[in-house]
């Protein structure tokens, strides 16, 4: 009798998981002709075959049952429910993209209310055959003012959901890590600063790890902003003393301001900053970027107000100048590629593509700091011809900041507060080699709900082509070390 | 804040010493309603007390109750631990963790099956308890040692075996885990202590108290059957009850209760509270005092009463930003109801920020919310509602403010919100923290009938002894109509005229003839030789006017 019980809970329990994993089956729908209201927004949106699934949900809906029918060619499809969120299978999902490279697939989404169906107007999402890096690297920081809490450095899979931790402040006490930095997303040249008592600049090349103090008597401050040379012989800083204030208006919150600022490039076999007079004079002189050919120092540069009362005048424009790499000389001359006069506007984190053909930026208003700006938006200057437009279909009524090219070109990403105007959220996007984007999709998390209860904002997204290395004892004792090498400035 | 969330659940699982933590999380939401912390804590306590005597019982073979009152002893040093708010009730939780493996350890007549429970248990209580977990492994050895004897040489190296492999289980578990603490931090318990534990000597102390207390009992000969047996049990009640309450009132820092009790008054809007406090006591540190000036202020008595009370200066009406999670609390309420709110939301988001142990705060959330719907920003607003829908004390409020957020007529009819409103800039400038007074100057000249703004601006004044723009500013107050001049701006405005080159004989009708008088008095007080003589005396006089202020409180 007692096996016989055993034996029946057994069947029960069996039976219970059969039947529990099946869908519903629909046998009538009233179909509308809207689109499903989805969070996040990937109607339409231009994706890489590798991915990780587009989980999604319904918002401003009740419903009980979500289902979604995924069609690719050749009657190939996946079909899924859940009753809050989708969450597609990750095996059948890369199969199916594999499967639709250059295709699009198309995503029917019906939803149970009351007990009867309502599907939505179909849509398609584009599956392009560019390929993308490995990964993302972000630093998560809670999007306050002077005051930080929990933050770190980490690494997103973008083929599935897996986000692990390459160093966060609790490792060391106090601490502020910022201004991570890769050449050309190559994770083997490395930069990274830390804040706090033990503050140092990381820097990383192979296996080869230093610390290095920045600030000497000769810059105004450590260096801040950096940029691989694409030989990974030097990186290109900025030196800043920023201050912060803060608005009484509802419709701002933070300015960030430059009292002075000066752009060094460090040599990395010589240990030596070098520079010219003319990326140290009064005016500011900020965010460098280096040419994929490493020839040319695009910056930033703006002339130097009163802060308290003219904050709103300083407006930057882009420029750029020679550089030598072979004997780590500037040119002598600035030319300006867009100018603050001209547009009345002001641009920060120029970013070249790395086949040498567009130079992406962000424009706002005013001053330098653009992730409190909320008119900021992402242009793109075209390096052949030297017009510029505003990337209108990755723009939004909110914040687009900062910003990232994939190592082959064809994806950016770039940072965002669309979605509530405060935290910031990550989106990709696709760009063909005549600057045409196609419509960007968020950072895809395991649960749609995922962003909801996340209190933290994506910062300073870089693409990595792999997962990065580091040795987590090793930077602590180095950063805990006073053996750190003292860069020098070559006058 | 606590969040009735699986994520949330499954994060502090995540970590060492996770569970305990939850656990101990969900109790603190309690301490909301003060007597119910109370009692969650005392009945802590005393299962505590009960386990650590039933052990000792048991290892004494259910003999030697006369020692009952040592099993007193850790409680009371928890209790005293407690008694510092930096401290979490991780550590009372954890405690009685502990011990009740320790009464299943008991349990296991068999040693090989003792051996297995060791070997599990004590990683397992690592990642659930903490880096108080090798006190679990110092009982049991001991039990071994003390209880059931008779080891044999190859017991004590399988003994030694197992405690090298549980004690290595912080450096495991971070390697595998990946955990990014100091080491050391793993060891005494990320989240014992708002703090990282740089010293943990207090901490060492109740835990090696744990064993002490039920093991020392093995050791003291039983006194129930001598003829002084009475003597000597009160003796021990006496020392054990008096050390215990002499080390809990050693360790209460009454002054930091106080402010903690102004502070909570502020934060529930019960102004009168805080003045009934203060009339038992002045408060007399700058977070205090803050708190009775915005009551003073609320309940529109400021002009007339605020310098009855002891006052320290500007930093007690305005303190400046510090970066610490006590000080942007308290000043946010302020700047909150004088209208300031991007101030007050980034007060609160600061506060919050700085919480060392990297919690959140259900209170700066809800301040924020507010705020952030106030600022017709209802997508962050709606985020912080969610989540506070979520929280066991907030959750009615949070919803009920959800329902609302697109409705601006519902929001209207909150009076609060509304005053507010009508005080948010639409001319943008950017705060000073050191020129507040042009801050207020702004606020006052945005919306002359804030009365609050104003009241502050004149205190401002008053309290830096400016008494010329004092004198300056006093007219901005028009607006707000008041029947009769208040009285300490009626001293401030006798004291300023005096000092001018026409003297008192200008003095206009406006000053009412008691203060008048007052002051005549004072002046020949001041000038007098007893004056030199009984200056405490001559302060008591003239204690409740601005007068005493100006000249005396530095």
């Amino acid at each position: 009798m007692k096996i016989q019980n055993i034996i029946s809970w057994l069947v029960f329990l069996i039976f219970f998981a059969i039947f529990s994993g099946c869908r519903e089956k629909i046998d009538k729908r009233n179909s509308v002709n809207l689109l499903p209201p989805i969070y996040p927004d990937y109607i339409e949106v231009t994706i890489p075959s590798s991915i990780a699934p587009l989980n999604f949900s319904i918002r401003n809906e009740n419903f009980e049952l979500i289902d979604v029918l995924v069609q690719g060619k050749e009657h190939k499809s996946l079909h899924v429910q859940g009753k809050s969120n989708i969450q597609f299978p990750i095996k059948k999902w890369k199969k199916l993209l594999s499967e639709n490279k250059d295709s699009s697939l198309q995503f029917i989404v019906s939803i149970k209310q009351n007990g009867n169906w309502k599907t939505f107007k179909p849509f398609n999402i584009y599956i392009n055959s560019d390929s993308i890096d490995y990964g993302l690297v972000y630093r998560l920081i809670a999007p306050g003012y002077e005051v930080y809490s929990k933050m770190g450095i980490y690494e997103r899979n973008l083929s599935n959901f897996d986000q692990r931790p390459i160093v966060e402040n609790t490792l060391i006490t106090g601490s502020c890590l910022n201004c991570h930095a890769f050449n050309q997303n190559n994770p083997s040249f490395m930069s990274l600063h830390v804040r706090g008592n033990n503050g140092a600049t990381m820097l990383k090349i192979n296996n080869n790890m230093q610390m290095f103090i920045t600030k000497t008597d000769s810059t105004i401050s450590s260096c801040v902003y950096p940029y691989w040379h694409p030989s990974g012989n030097y990186i290109a800083y900025s030196v800043n003393i920023t201050n912060q204030a803060f608005h009484v208006v509802k419709d701002e919150r933070v300015e960030v301001v430059d009292k002075a600022s000066d752009i060094v490039v460090y040599d990395v076999k010589s240990n030596k900053l070098i520079s010219t007079e003319l990326l140290k004079t009064d005016d500011l002189e900020t965010f460098p970027a280096f040419s994929p050919d490493g020839r040319t120092l695009y910056f930033c540069i703006a002339k130097k107000m009163d802060l308290q009362n003219d904050y709103k005048k300083v407006k930057y424009s882009l420029c750029k100048i020679s550089f030598d790499p072979s004997i780590g000389k500037f040119g002598n001359q600035i030319d300006t590629l867009v100018s603050a006069n001209n547009t009345g506007k002001s641009v920060s984190f120029p970013r070249p593509s790395f086949d040498g053909k567009f130079l992406m930026f962000t424009l706002s208003d005013y001053g330098n700091f653009s992730i409190w700006h909320k008119e900021a938006d992402l242009y793109l200057f075209n390096l052949s011809n030297g017009t510029f437009r505003a990337i209108d279909l990755v723009n939004s009524e909110n914040t687009e900041s900062y910003h990232d090219w994939s190592s082959n070109s064809r994806w950016f990403v770039f940072s965002s507060r669309r979605d509530d105007g405060l935290y910031t959220r990550l989106y990709i996007s696709h760009i063909d080699q005549n600057g045409n984007v196609a419509k960007p999709f968020m950072l895809p998390q395991k649960k749609a709900d995922f962003y909801d209860n996340f209190l933290f904002s994506y910062n300073v997204p870089e693409f990595t082509k792999k997962s990065i290395k580091l040795n987590l004892m090793e930077f602590k004792n180095k950063i805990m070390s006073d053996e750190k090498k003292q860069m020098q400035f070559e006058k | 804040m606590f969040l009735f969330t699986k994520s949330y659940f499954y994060d502090f699982l995540s970590r060492p010493g996770g569970l305990t933590d939850y656990l101990s999380t969900f109790l603190m939401q309690f301490y909301f309603i003060s007597w119910a912390g109370a009692m969650i804590i005392a009945l802590l306590l005393i299962l505590l007390q009960y386990q650590v005597f039933a052990i000792s019982f048991t290892i004494n073979n259910y003999h030697k109750t006369d020692y009952f009152l040592i099993s007193f002893i850790p409680s009371f040093l928890i209790w005293g631990l407690l008694c510092n708010e930096n401290i979490s009730l991780n550590i009372l939780i954890t405690s009685i963790i502990i011990l009740f493996f320790v009464q299943l350890y008991l349990i296991l007549k068999k040693r090989t099956i003792r051996c297995i429970f060791f070997l599990f248990v004590s990683p397992f209580l690592f990642w659930i308890a903490g880096g108080e977990f090798w006190i679990f492994n110092l009982i049991c050895i001991a039990i071994e040692l003390f209880y059931y004897k008779h080891l044999k040489k190859t017991d004590y190296f399988v003994i030694a075996i197992l405690m090298v492999i549980t004690t290595s289980s912080p450096i495991i578990f971070s390697w595998f885990a990946k955990l990014q603490y100091p080491l050391n931090r793993l060891w005494w318990g990320p989240w014992y202590s708002r703090y990282p534990i740089i010293s943990p000597t207090v901490f060492l102390l109740s835990w090696l108290c744990l064993p002490f207390s039920i093991f020392i009992t093995i050791l003291l000969p039983e006194i129930s059957k001598r003829r002084n047996s009475i003597i000597l049990k009160s003796l021990l009640f006496v020392i054990i009850f008096s050390a215990g309450i002499f080390l809990v009132i050693f360790s209460s820092d009454w002054k930091k209760e106080k402010i903690m009790a102004y502070d909570y008054y502020a934060r529930n809007e019960k102004w009168d509270k805080i003045i009934e406090l203060a009339n038992k006591k002045d408060p007399d540190d700058p977070l205090s005092v803050t708190c009775l000036n915005l009551a003073l202020a609320k309940t529109g008595v400021m002009g007339d009463a605020m310098f009855r009370y002891f006052q320290n200066g500007v930093e007690g009406l305005l303190p400046t930003f510090q970066r610490d999670f006590i000080t942007p609390f308290v000043a946010g309420e302020v700047y909150y109801h004088l209208g300031f709110l991007n101030t007050s939301l980034r007060y609160n988001f600061e506060a919050m920020e700085a919480i060392p142990d990297h919690k959140k705060s259900v209170r700066a959330m809800k301040r924020m919310a507010e705020v952030n719907l106030l600022n017709e920003e209802y997508n962050v607003s709606e985020k912080y509602l969610k989540l506070l829908s979520k929280t066991l004390f907030y959750r009615e409020w949070a919803k009920h403010t959800l329902s609302i957020i697109n409705n601006p007529k519902a929001i209207s009819e909150n009076t609060e919100w509304e005053k507010l409103k009508k005080y948010q800039f639409t001319e943008d400038f950017l705060f000073s923290e050191q020129e507040k007074d042009q801050m207020l100057g702004l606020s006052l000249l945005h919306c002359p009938t804030n009365k609050m703004v104003y009241e502050y601006l004149m205190a401002y004044m008053l309290l830096s002894r400016d008494l010329k723009h004092f004198y300056e500013y006093y007219p901005l107050g028009k607006e707000i109509h008041y029947k009769k001049i208040p009285s300490h701006y009626q001293e401030a405005l006798i004291l300023y005229w005096s000092i001018q080159p026409q003297g008192l004989d200008s003095i206009p009708k406006m000053i009412d003839a008691p203060i008048k008088q007052k002051f005549i008095q004072f002046v020949n007080d001041y000038s007098s030789e007893e004056y030199k003589t009984k200056k405490k005396l001559f302060q008591k006089k003239y204690s409740q006017t601005y007068w005493n202020y100006y000249y005396f409180i530095k």
